[in-house]
């Protein structure tokens, strides 16, 4: 079966521009005024491709993309991959240029490829998996706070947030202690040079930068999967090392893009989460008083409205495989459908007073997991119990963190990101 | 009450076993395990809801 992507032309259905540098220069909050007016207006609506002046339509030659902003709607496109493939077209807003980044693992494929190679993943991943590991997380976050007590001014995001992430992803994997600063190093700056040029060197293309980090996670993981082959382990790296697809064993490519994805996926999500929760419960201390009366009663909920309220994940894409109609439009086959988790997240049919940062709302159907089906977030157990370790330690050992500046934004459409935030911790 | 699994869309994402442990199990394999067959408690009308692929119902 042989779909054309992207290529269907389809007249504007509103006069909302999301597709611009300019929009998407706008905060958050900014941005969502027009996401608001579209849920209202628009639910699903037809728009020009985003804006790229480094790859011009007449170069990436795509037409435009769907932009779907309820709740509900994100749901069905999730839940239906049938219908919304992540293979067909890969899962990107941005137009790319074919062959221009590798897959990013099972992130790109469709059952039946994808659900075997997420099998292989599950166990790790599972509830009890997750509680069997908790105890070096706690041991994690407790190391991490305290290096921070009597620090005075610190960046929360390059001292405290982005620290235990990439920690849990190398545990995880299985990467012994005495790499585990490489391979984390290596990660946050494939993450921080695909979403901010400043973190580059002077005088490094990005593709080499990035090309540099991979090379890292590659060596790191083609050895250490090797290496489990002989001296099986308890790790994601073992359960890689024991993988055949068709009786072959994964090939050092496969190998290097399950850790691609591991680094992003489970890295720069938690991190963003980590420090928007920080900033709202700065501005808004009756949410930290009400959570740290009763932190073990209340953290599950808590962390459920971080992650929504955080949404650190903008969107995604998906190609749809047939015609479909959704929210009074007619989607045509090879159309590019994107999902914006940012306004699902913030709809108000959903949600009462959407922007309003409230620990109490208990579990809602929110999208910062994503819309629910096959590429639900599979880390997100790891990711709550990440969370719920690293804010027990900031509410008790840190009674006294206190933001003193206005957080420095990260602008990208993918990302809901926070560069730095200064802090004191005394 | 009896708990179907519809096993095309259950993906062991495991928030049924995090909200009713005693219940819902995903096993290694990532296939969902459901202990007993009788419920009638908000616990598992809880998990049933919040399946986030919709795979979980309820049948008398």
């Amino acid at each position: 079966m042989t779909i054309q992507t992207f290529g269907n032309e389809h007249p504007l259905t509103t006069d909302k521009d999301i597709s611009s540098e300019t929009f998407w220069r706008q905060n958050f909050q900014e941005r969502d005024q027009t996401f608001a007016w579209l849920r209202k207006n628009a639910p699903v609506s037809w728009h020009k491709p985003l804006e790229n002046p480094l790859l011009p339509p007449e170069v990436h030659g795509q037409a435009g993309f769907w932009a779907v902003t309820l709740a509900e709607d994100i749901r069905f496109v999730s839940l239906n991959h049938e219908q919304f493939s992540n293979a067909l077209g890969g899962i990107s807003f941005r137009p790319l240029l074919p062959g221009m980044f590798p897959p990013v693992s099972f992130l790109e494929m469709d059952p039946p490829d994808h659900t075997r190679y997420r099998q292989i993943m599950s166990a790790a991943f599972t509830p009890r998996a997750v509680a069997r590991i908790n105890a070096k997380i706690e041991e994690r976050a407790v190391q991490i706070v305290s290096d921070l007590v009597g620090a005075g001014d610190i960046d929360v995001v390059e001292d405290l947030s982005a620290k235990l992430p990439m920690l849990i992803v190398a545990d995880m994997l299985g990467v012994s202690e005495s790499l585990t600063h490489t391979f984390a190093t290596a990660g946050e700056r494939l993450i921080g040079g695909l979403a901010d040029p400043d973190i580059r060197p002077e005088g490094v293309s990005l593709p080499d930068f990035i090309g540099e980090q991979m090379r890292i996670l590659r060596e790191i993981g083609v050895d250490l999967v090797s290496f489990r082959r002989t001296h099986p382990g308890d790790d994601v790296a073992t359960a890689l090392a024991d993988a055949e697809f068709d009786g072959r064993r994964l090939s050092d490519d496969e190998i290097t893009s399950v850790m691609q994805l591991f680094s992003i996926a489970g890295n720069d999500t938690t991190t963003q989460t980590t420090s928007w929760s920080i900033l709202q419960m700065d501005r808004n201390p009756d949410q930290r008083t009400w959570l740290a009366e009763d932190f073990d009663g209340r953290i599950a909920s808590a962390v459920e409205e971080f992650v929504r309220h955080a949404s650190p994940v903008l969107q995604f894409a998906r190609t749809a495989t047939q015609d479909v109609e959704l929210g009074g439009q007619q989607i045509q086959q090879g159309d590019k459908v994107v999902i914006f988790y940012c306004s699902g997240n913030r709809d108000e049919t959903v949600f009462e007073d959407p922007h309003r940062f409230d620990l109490s709302r208990g579990r809602t159907p929110h999208v910062g997991f994503g819309g629910g089906g096959v590429h639900y977030c599979l880390g997100n157990g790891l990711a709550k119990a990440e969370l719920r370790a690293l804010f027990r330690e900031i509410l008790t050992r840190l009674p006294k963190l206190e933001v003193t500046g206005e957080p420095e934004l990260l602008f990208n459409e993918f990302t809901h990101g926070i560069r730095h935030l200064s802090a004191r911790t005394n | 009450m009896k708990v179907v699994v519809d096993r095309n869309r259950c993906t062991g994402i495991g928030i049924c076993d995090s909200i009713a442990p005693d219940i819902f199990e995903v096993g290694d394999d990532g296939a969902l395990i459901v202990h007993g067959d009788d419920f009638d408690s908000e616990q598992v009308a809880e998990a049933v809801r919040s399946c986030p692929a919709r795979a979980l119902s309820l049948k008398d």
